[in-house]
Formats: structure tokens, C-alpha cells, sequence
């Protein structure tokens, strides 16, 4: 089932096709604000797909294991637990409401039967214990089969409970609550791998954490001025690396990345790398800074890359190369000469998310208008599919869209005006072994596969 | 890049929206008010030379047809001496473009009024550098009685929009406290560019200053110290590997404890340094400047007092310590007020009322928030909000507060 190396094949070569697979959530036109997932993350292994979204909610899909009669179901996935991970809060001390909202899921790796999970909202980071039930105890000694307390007079005999089957049950319960150690808004949660850390991030500062203390944590890095009129960049992502347990990274709202070494001092104020391009200063404009902030950093799988995310671009860098990425793909540069009108309505201020496929060949990040992009890392091509309805029949072939800058528009080009900016999509993720994605649009979450599989 | 609008509907549609994040769910996003900033910045960059090189030009104009004596008065308006003043306050105390020769007698008086406030701005500007209270900590520590202030305590402040002078004075590189390189080519005389970009290396061609001041802000730069943020410099700070509490010698503590009053769960966090948050507690023993509400007050206070073309304003201001008073937590001000307003400037375009209105929201809600001064013997008569967008364009004062309140 696991294509070779997954996702190696060329993102739009002509021997793979993106084919629609499945599509989760409501079709009405009248999206409730609370639906509209926030987060998508699939677990180290691919069977486990997880989404949270406004309303403070998590939603788990598990792969159904591949049938040999039903070969066409190719791994789908079907829901296997939903459960409230956060509820609005309310700040007295500050007079603040504190959003549901999940910003981020991460998984933690399996180690036993069960399956955990770290969720976080603005402010509290919780951990969640997914197990299955699927047995149950019957002929208990002190009580009845449906819970009343026997007359102890009235036992005789001692008996041992048997383990009966019954329907699987999926259970959801908080193990830990990681509280009150963030000032500003928690953008980022990453899992160390020594599996026993992780650091949370907010605007100003970014804290470490043990996975079994929940009341203390360590302040790692901390960017708030002594003079909060001096603040000039605030922190926007971070995450560690995938093999040294040692390296951080976290990116900043100037569209710079800087490398960090816990081994070098307790509070890693001083970066070991520092990564920004030079801004090209003809290109400047009202919205320079705004258009440069990194929205998100993800390591490749190899750990010898990173990418991030700003508003027109995506950028490859090499973590021994500082001055310069080595990759930039342009995701929509045809918006720099809206930015005005992107400023007005708020979509300028969007937090595009981008991920890598399993063997780092690929790079994938979202779009307006519900388009999302490809690119292909090796054959240097890109590519832009659309997630609507309409092209959502089973295993229909995705289309390529493309998106006419200027002059005349060609057949099945759709001019930028006609864009719709209000169905982005700002989260996707992609199958850690193959070829397969998902992609939240507002909403929905469509999951796509590739053709061969 | 094409931009269909002007820097004054930016400036208005900025404002705007750092009102409206002050209602909206969630709390005040940082990141977001920052990056508005950085655009109001941008635009009020843009505005300030357009409206200087406009002033200028009429001053040329105008000393060609003054006898010699006046023309002294000019230049040393126009001087490379004063350029940055000049960019910020300058040409702003223009009236309407349409009127502006009859106004130019007044002009003239406008801007030695504008001078001599941005001179007092500047010598408060140096009182505060040399007894650098963090602010954060003062709004903190002063911050019981409003609600609102707790969130203004962490969320104060934004460095984009500091006056230009203040930054260099710290002598760091703070790269938005600089006028940055003007987004526009623009046909300036020589000291206009050289005033919008003192120090920034990376100034593009067009601003290119023959005569470039290198003195574009001495009187501060000289005499304040380069009173560092930065925590390196402090002595008393341990910044070895897991700090011990007995290493921390004079400095207090190196945790933050908070207790949750809702769950009554405690949560440490340990700190490389925690400096600001330890003030913040305003009972710290160590740290030698207290609770510095007082001072601080005191100088937002004062900041309030002088605004230019006050005169012009007329008579029947409503009580300014109404203002004063407005309730913790935010609640939404008062739209007749924006009536009132603009019948004082009816020459402005209905955006410039937008802009001063939110202004005048800003200043007078900030200084209830944070002062903790009754507005008593400070009330500033007729500041209740009866400003001009192009006043507030001229104040720094107003822009700094209008960050700051958040």
C-alpha cells in the first residue's frame, strides 16, 4: 500500500494524478464559525488524521486497513473519536475572552495501545489519552450488572470478573493540563524527540516543557523589550528538530529564522544560526512587513532543511546556509499587486501553513479561492488543484487550475478578480510514508490520493 | 506596486482596525496590531514628506516675495539643523490644501508653535530615557484600577511608531524607529531626505541627501545614555546553565508563579531572566526603581498638556475628565462624539474626521486607563478629542499612545 518512498513521484508528472478520495463536513453554504477547522496533523505512522477547529472541538480519522474485497476502499478514513478539547474561558484579572480555538495538534509517538495527543488554544496546552475499549468486565463481585451496590448479606460466593467483548468504544480523556505559563497567544506547540519535552510558543517567548510536570515549565527564549514601545518583532512559529534534541527554531514576524542551541545557555536569547534574505528594496512598499512575516516553519523529515511560509512565498533553506534560501517558490505572487485590497479585508493578515512529504521531495502550501499548491522539489515543477465540491466525484482526477495574471484570459483560467478570498485554505498536511493529502478548506476537510495507490 | 489608495485612507483604515481588535474575541492580537502599526508607520512616513515637501515649496515660493528679515524666520524653520522635527511636525499645521495661502501668515505661527512642542517632546523624551522605567511594568503596576490595564501592561506599546528621535538615542539599530526609506520616490529639496532617513543604511537612492545632517537628532543623541533593553548589560543576571536560586544574588527571582483563581492550579515558570515581569509585580525589593507609576505617570501626563493649534479650537469642549473616566475593559466609546468633532473641522474630509476621531478616542481613553492621576490639576482644557486629522497626523504623542493603550 505504502507507495515507494511516498510522494516521490513528480507532484505533476504526467505518471501521477491527485485523485479526490473523501471529503468530511457539512455541504450547507452557511459554514458555522465554530466548524472551521484550525489545525490538521496526521500521526507519525498516517493512520491517525486529526483536526480541530473553532470551536475548540477535535476530530479523529482512523484508515481503515486495506480490504482485499473491498480493494477500492484503498484506506479510507473514517471517524474514530470526537471529543471537546477546550471551552471558551474568561480572563477576570485582564477583562479577556480566551478563544476555544485549537491553533495547534501535535502527536506524540506511540509507545503503547493507546495513542496521545497535545492540544492547545491560546493560553492552555492539554495532553489527550485516546484508547480503545472493546472489552468489558462482567460479574463483579460488590455490584449488579448495571451498577447498584449488591446487599453485601446477600453475597454468598466469591467470583472472578470475565472480560467480555463488546462494541468498540474510543475514549478521550485529559491526562495532563499544561496552564497559565503564557502571557500572549500560544502560535505553536512541537514535540522534542527524546518524546519526554516539548516547547509551546507564544508572541514573546517560547517555554519547555516536561510531558509529566504540568506546574512549571522553563522560559527558553523570551523577546519581550524592556519597553513594550520597542517591540518590533514577535515570534510566529517554532518548532524542534526532528533528530537533534537539542535544536530549536523559531521564526519572527520580520521574515527572520533563528536556530537555536539549549546546550549553549539556559536562555537562548543569543540564536546559533540566523536566517533572513536580504529584503529587496525595490520591491518595497506599505505592506514590506507584513508581506515578509514568516506564518509557519516546518523541518524536512531529514532535519537538513527547514521551509517557511510568508505571504507570496515559500522558501527551502539549508540549515548550514544562513544567507540565503536555497529555494523560493512563488505560491501567488499575482496578490502583490492587491495588497491593498488585501490589507482592507483582513486577508493579508492570513497564516498560510506548508508541510513536506515523506521523503522531502515535495513541498505542499494553500491558497485563495481554495486552491492549493505543489511543488516539486526535483523536477522543479509546480502545480495547483482546487478542492470543491464539484470535483469531488470518487477518485476523479484532480485538475490543475491556473490562474491568469493579466491580458487575455485563456479557457478554464480564472482571472485574479474573480478569486474568492474568503475560501482559503490555510492548514494541509501530507501522509508521513505516502501519497496521500489532506486539506482543510474552510470548513470541510478533503483528503486526496494519488492515482497508483 | 500600484495602491489605489492614499496615505491618509490607510492611515484611517489602520486605525480602524487596531480600534476594532480591542472588541474583538480572543484579546488584542500582537502580532496583528504590530504589523498595522508597521503600515501606519509606512503611511504617515509617505503623508508627513508629502506635506513637508508641499510646505517647503511654499515657503520658497514665499521668500522670494518677503523682505530679508522674514526670510531668516524661514530658514531656520526649513534649516538642515531641524530637519527631523520638521519632517514630523512641520508641514502638518497646514490648513486645508485649497486655503493654504490664506492661511500662510498663520502657518508660520503654527510651526513655531510645533517647534516648541516637539522641543518639549524631546526633553521629555530624555527625561524618560534617563530613568527608564519599563513601562510595561509601570502600566502594570498601575494597572489595578482599570481592568483593561492588565492587558495594556503586556500588550503596550509599539515600537513602529516612536518618534524617530527616540530610537537613535539608544544607539542600537532598531531598524522601524528610524524613518525607513519613503515607499514613493518623492521630488524632495535636499534636507527633506535627508530627514526621513538619518540612520538607515539600507535608504534607497531617493533618499539620497547631499547634506545629509549627521546631527539630524543631537540634542538627544548626545545627551541621553544608550539606555540598553537589552538584559545582557545588567549585571545581576545569571545566564549559566539551569540557574540555581542562590546564583541569582541580587536579582529577586528567576520564576513566575501564577495561581489560577479558577482552578487554583499553580504553574511555575523558570526564567533565564525575568526582569519586566518582576517589576511588574511592583513589590519587588531588589529591583532600585519600585513601582515607578508615579514618574511615569507624570510624564504621559505631561505629554498630554501641549497640542498644537490649540487655539483654534473652540470654546464649548465638554468636561475632559468624562473621558478620563472611561470604564476598565473597554467598553465601546461613545459615537456622539464624532458629531461634536466635526463641526470644529469642517474643512476636513470625512476620513480625516474618521482619523481624528479614533485619535481623539485614543487619547482620551489611554489616559484614563493608564494615568493614575485623576485628571485633576493636569486636565488639559480643550483635549477631549476635538482634534483635527491633521494635528493628529502632527502629534507623535497621539500615535504613541494610540499603540500603547494596547
Amino acid at each position: 500500500m505504502a507507495g515507494a518512498g511516498g510522494g516521490g513521484c513528480p507532484a505533476g508528472g504526467n505518471d501521477f494524478q491527485w485523485c479526490f478520495s473523501q471529503v468530511k463536513g457539512a455541504i450547507d453554504e452557511d459554514v458555522a464559525e465554530a466548524d472551521i477547522i484550525s489545525t490538521v496533523e496526521f500521526n507519525y505512522s498516517g493512520d491517525l488524521l486529526a483536526t480541530g477547529d473553532k470551536g475548540g472541538r477535535v476530530v479523529i480519522f482512523q484508515r481503515e486497513q486495506e480490504n482485499k474485497s473491498r480493494p477500492h476502499s484503498r484506506g479510507e478514513y473514517n471517524v474514530y473519536s470526537t471529543f471537546q478539547s477546550h471551552e471558551p474561558e474568561f480572563d477576570y484579572l485582564k477583562s479577556l475572552e480566551i478563544e476555544e480555538k485549537i491553533n495547534k495538534i501535535r502527536w506524540l509517538p506511540q509507545q503503547n495501545a493507546a495513542h496521545f495527543l497535545l492540544s492547545t488554544n491560546d493560553k492552555t496546552i492539554k495532553l489527550w489519552k485516546i484508547s480503545e475499549r472493546d472489552k468489558r468486565a462482567e460479574g463483579y463481585n460488590l455490584k449488579d450488572e448495571d451498577g447498584r451496590l449488591r446487599d453485601p448479606f446477600r453475597i454468598t460466593a466469591l467470583r472472578v470478573p470475565i472480560l467480555k467483548p463488546m462494541d468498540l468504544m474510543v475514549e478521550a480523556s485529559p491526562r495532563r493540563i499544561f496552564a497559565n505559563a503564557h502571557t500572549y497567544h500560544i502560535n505553536s506547540i512541537s514535540v522534542n524527540s527524546d518524546h519526554e519535552t516539548y516547547l509551546s510558543a507564544d508572541d514573546l517567548r517560547i517555554n519547555l516543557w516536561h510531558l509529566e510536570i504540568t506546574d512549571r515549565s522553563f522560559n527558553i527564549v523570551d523577546i519581550k523589550p524592556a519597553n513594550m514601545e520597542e517591540l518590533t518583532e514577535v515570534i510566529t512559529a517554532a518548532e524542534f528538530h526532528p533528530h537533534q534534541c537539542n535544536v530549536f527554531v523559531y521564526s519572527s514576524s520580520k521574515g527572520t529564522i533563528r536556530l537555536c542551541d539549549m546546550r549553549s545557555s539556559a536562555l537562548c536569547d543569543r540564536h546559533s544560526k540566523f536566517f533572513e534574505e536580504p529584503e529587496d528594496p525595490s520591491s518595497r512598499s506599505f505592506f514590506s512587513e507584513i508581506i515578509s512575516s514568516i506564518s509557519d516553519v516546518k523541518f524536512s523529515h531529514s532535519g537538513r532543511y527547514m521551509m517557511s511560509r510568508d505571504y507570496l512565498s515559500v522558501k527551502v533553506w539549508d540549515l548550514n546556509m544562513e544567507s540565503r534560501p536555497l529555494e523560493t517558490h512563488q505560491v501567488h505572487e499575482y496578490l502583490r499587486s492587491k495588497l491593498c485590497s488585501l490589507y482592507e479585508n483582513d486577508c493579508i493578515f492570513d497564516k498560510f501553513e506548508c508541510c513536506w512529504n515523506g521523503s522531502d521531495s515535495a513541498i505542499m502550501t494553500g491558497s485563495y479561492n481554495n486552491f492549493f499548491r505543489m511543488f516539486d522539489r526535483d523536477t522543479r515543477r509546480d502545480v495547483t488543484l482546487e478542492a470543491s465540491r464539484e470535483s469531488s466525484k470518487p477518485r476523479a482526477s484532480l485538475k490543475p487550475r491556473k490562474v491568469c495574471t493579466g491580458g487575455k484570459r485563456k479557457k478554464d483560467e480564472i482571472s485574479v478578480d474573480s478569486l474568492d478570498f474568503n475560501k482559503k485554505i490555510l492548514h494541509t498536511a501530507w501522509h508521513p510514508a505516502d501519497s496521500v493529502i489532506a486539506v482543510a478548506a474552510t470548513n470541510n476537510l478533503y483528503i486526496f490520493q494519488d492515482k497508483i495507490n | 506596486m500600484e495602491c489605489a489608495l492614499d496615505a491618509q485612507s490607510l492611515i484611517s483604515i489602520s486605525l480602524r482596525k487596531i480600534h476594532s481588535s480591542r472588541t474583538q474575541r480572543g484579546g488584542i492580537k500582537l502580532h496583528k496590531n504590530l504589523l498595522v502599526s508597521y503600515v501606519l508607520r509606512n503611511a504617515r512616513q509617505l503623508y508627513l514628506s508629502e506635506r513637508y515637501a508641499e510646505l517647503y515649496r511654499r515657503q520658497q515660493q514665499q521668500q522670494q516675495q518677503q523682505p530679508p528679515h522674514h526670510q531668516h524666520q524661514h530658514l531656520a524653520y526649513a534649516a538642515p539643523g531641524m530637519p527631523a522635527s520638521a519632517a514630523d511636525f512641520g508641514p502638518l499645521q497646514l490648513g486645508g490644501g485649497g486655503d493654504a495661502e490664506a492661511r500662510e501668515p498663520a502657518a508660520r505661527h503654527q510651526l513655531h508653535q510645533l517647534h516648541q512642542l516637539h522641543q518639549l517632546h524631546l526633553q521629555q523624551q530624555l527625561h524618560q530615557h534617563q530613568h527608564p522605567a519599563p513601562r510595561g511594568c509601570a502600566a502594570a503596576a498601575a494597572g489595578a484600577p482599570a481592568g483593561g490595564a492588565g492587558a495594556l501592561s503586556e500588550l503596550a506599546g509599539c515600537a513602529a511608531l516612536q518618534p524617530p528621535h527616540g530610537a537613535p538615542h539608544r544607539g542600537q539599530p532598531l531598524e522601524p524607529l528610524q524613518p525607513g526609506p519613503a515607499p514613493l520616490p518623492l521630488p524632495l529639496p535636499p534636507p527633506a531626505p535627508a530627514a526621513l532617513c538619518p540612520r538607515d543604511p539600507r535608504a534607497p537612492a531617493a533618499c539620497s541627501a547631499p547634506s545629509a545632517p549627521p546631527g539630524a537628532a543631537p540634542p538627544a543623541a548626545a545627551a541621553s545614555p544608550p539606555a540598553s533593553p537589552a538584559p545582557a548589560s545588567s549585571p545581576g543576571f545569571y545566564r549559566g546553565a539551569y540557574p540555581a536560586p542562590s546564583d541569582f544574588g541580587v536579582h529577586c527571582s528567576s520564576q513566575t508563579t501564577v495561581l489560577d483563581l479558577d482552578t487554583h492550579v499553580v504553574t511555575t515558570v523558570e526564567n533565564g531572566y525575568l526582569h519586566q515581569d518582576c517589576c511588574a509585580s511592583a513589590h519587588c525589593p531588589c529591583c532600585g526603581q519600585g513601582a515607578p507609576g508615579p514618574g511615569l505617570a507624570s510624564a504621559a501626563g505631561c505629554k498630554r498638556k501641549y497640542y498644537p493649534g490649540q487655539e483654534e479650537e473652540d470654546d464649548d469642549e465638554e468636561d475632559a475628565g468624562e473621558l478620563g473616566a472611561e470604564p476598565p475593559g473597554g467598553a465601546p466609546f461613545a459615537p456622539c462624539k464624532r458629531a461634536r468633532f466635526e463641526d470644529f473641522c469642517p474643512d476636513s474630509s470625512p476620513d480625516a474626521s474618521n482619523i481624528s476621531n479614533l485619535i481623539s478616542i485614543f487619547g482620551s481613553g489611554f489616559s484614563g486607563l493608564v494615568s493614575r492621576q485623576p485628571d485633576s490639576s493636569e486636565q488639559p482644557p480643550p483635549l477631549n478629542g476635538q482634534l483635527c486629522a491633521k494635528q493628529a497626523l502632527a502629534s507623535l504623542g497621539a500615535w504613541t499612545r494610540a499603540i500603547v493603550a494596547f
